[in-house]
């Protein structure tokens, strides 16, 4: 416990906050723009939209919100040359361990904010569909463990790069492949952890251009691919603390 | 007396390049023990693998009498201190707040924290960013934390880099304090032959990975004791009737050297060159400075 308390005390006037404040203000944002001028049909389907949106949203902004948190915590070790006054006073893998959990932390702090956004959004522009609250922790659930597979990828490049520019380019360039994976083949797609953002949407959305009638269709919860990719953080996880831990300071 | 560091044929390689071979090192206990050796000799790694900062490719460590390993290493650095390289810093926290985690993870009180502080006069400093210090305080910052714990042992690896005059002698007045006051043995590293000659009691002297020397510094200073420059009327035979009395001699950069002091060596080798024909034009002494003596076993030069 020593260790993760000294953990958070290094986050000390860094304000890391603002790091999952700033992206829950963007995304409050735009739903504030979507909804500005919804009619009764939208407000009878706004969760829907917006657990069908909500996703796609986080497919572009998650990447770089994760970079800028890893980045911010690691960069103080590396900024301070601290690594090796550290690994005198504990373990090489307890550190590594301790600073993804404080890392996870944020994540964790988002992942609240935005499930928090939904009812928040209903009650302000007084969404007439009642709010599934199944789908909302199934909401939570996706996000946090797409969002900790990112984050691993991300506290590795910010513990080993000297300079931050390159995990943060990573970052940036995983939100745009997210985002373009959507029109990729999905075996493809299934390679690129950036795009598992929007691999658990509860519903699937078909667009006619006749009419120009946007319905959604329920989709059933893929659990072979989130156990499947639950395992594959956790090797990614081994793997990658492996790489770490040879790492000689 | 007991040794607090002893290494055994400690050996660092990377790839094809061995940096530190075959190191076997005997800091005994309550001494300063200084570790010199030109920039890139094997010190600073040396030092690491003292500290499991680096793995090493062969040998033995033994830290405070007992053998150094993975498992018991974070039990046996709690009771050491160390300044590796450069002063370790979060520069978003206060001096008190760096030296506050140390402590947390030293599992060492507050109090403590204070003491430091005075001890490395940085009391006035405490609640200012550690980036805002300048890099006198830096360095003693990093050494306040190195002695939290009230460490057996501390190792810094070139405590007095980037310091001004009057820093380094802030330095290394503090390490001789610690060491008479608090009994601490203290392992440090320095390119500088002064800086060791001024602070030390012990030395070692490392060169391209290999310990060339390691003794009292009294010991090496031994090695610096006078020899005779002579220049006779024909040097190369005075040189060779030298040698066949069995007087020690030699001969480097054309000038002929009779490497004693004692008075009776000196008169006999007179009478011996007087006695063969040869005529001595000069005599005098001169006093090998330690530098001589690095540059000998080194040879490479230093500051």
């Amino acid at each position: 416990m020593t260790g993760l308390f000294v953990e958070l005390k290094k986050g000390r006037h860094k304000k890391l906050w603002l790091v999952p404040l700033i992206f829950l203000i963007v995304l409050f944002l735009w739903s504030a723009y979507t909804h500005q001028n919804a009619d009764a049909e939208d407000l009878a389907a706004g969760y829907t939209n917006m657990f069908y949106q909500v996703p796609l949203m986080n497919t572009m902004l998650m990447p770089v919100l994760l970079s800028v948190l890893a980045s911010r915590l690691c960069d103080m070790e590396i900024k301070g040359q601290t690594l090796k006054l550290l690994y005198t006073l504990q373990q090489k893998g307890s550190f590594y361990d301790l600073k993804f959990v404080h890392e996870c932390f944020y994540l964790l702090l988002f992942t609240i904010g935005e499930c928090l956004l939904f009812p928040l959004s209903g009650k302000l522009y007084h969404f007439t569909e009642p709010l599934s609250l199944p789908l909302l922790l199934r909401h939570g659930v996706v996000l946090f463990l797409a969002g900790t597979v990112i984050l691993i990828l991300q506290h590795i490049l910010s513990l080993l790069c000297q300079n931050q520019i390159a995990p943060l380019f990573i970052g940036l360039a995983g939100a745009f492949l997210g985002l373009f994976s959507m029109f990729f083949p999905p075996a493809l797609t299934r390679v690129l952890p950036w795009s598992y953002f929007g691999a658990f949407l509860p519903y699937g959305m078909e667009y006619d251009p006749a009419t120009r009638i946007m319905s959604f269709y329920e989709l059933p919860f893929p659990i072979g691919l989130f156990i499947g990719y639950a395992v594959f953080g956790i090797v990614f996880y081994l793997v990658c603390r492996s790489i770490f831990l040879k790492k000689e300071v | 007396m007991k040794n607090i560091i002893e290494t055994r044929a400690l050996t660092k390689q990377y790839k094809n390049q061995r940096v530190v071979s075959e190191l076997d090192l005997a800091v005994p206990e309550g001494c300063i023990y200084g570790f010199l050796g030109p920039n890139g000799a094997g010190k600073s790694t040396t030092m690491k693998m003292i500290l499991g900062l680096v793995k090493p490719t062969g040998g033995q460590i033994r830290v405070l009498g007992q053998n150094a390993d993975a498992k018991n290493r974070i039990a046996l650095l709690r009771s050491t201190g160390s300044l590796i390289e450069s002063p370790a810093f979060y520069g978003h926290l206060t001096g008190r707040e760096n030296l506050s985690l140390i402590a947390d993870l030293k599992q060492t009180g507050k109090k403590e924290v204070d003491e430091v502080l005075r001890t490395v006069r940085l009391t006035d400093a405490q609640h200012k960013k550690a980036s805002q210090y300048s890099l006198g305080m830096k360095q003693r910052l990093g050494f306040a934390a190195a002695l939290l714990g009230h460490p057996k042992l501390l190792l810094l690896d070139e405590p007095t880099n980037g310091l001004d005059p009057a820093g380094i002698q802030e330095m290394r007045e503090l390490i001789r304090r610690l060491c008479e006051q608090y009994g601490i043995t203290v392992f440090v590293s320095s390119h500088l032959l002064s800086e060791i000659d001024q602070m030390a009691n012990h030395v070692g002297i490392i060169n391209h990975g290999v310990l060339i020397f390691q003794d009292r510094l009294s010991a090496l200073h031994e090695h610096s004791r006078a020899r005779m420059l002579l220049h006779t009327t024909d040097d190369e035979t005075a040189l060779r009737i030298l040698k066949q009395a069995a007087l020690p001699c030699a001969c480097a950069h054309g000038r002929l050297y009779l490497n004693t002091g004692k008075e009776a060596d000196i008169l006999r080798a007179g009478t011996l060159l007087f006695s063969n024909g040869l005529g001595i034009l000069s005599l005098a002494e001169e006093q090998r400075s330690l530098e001589d003596i690095f540059l000998e076993l080194t040879g490479r030069s230093v500051m």
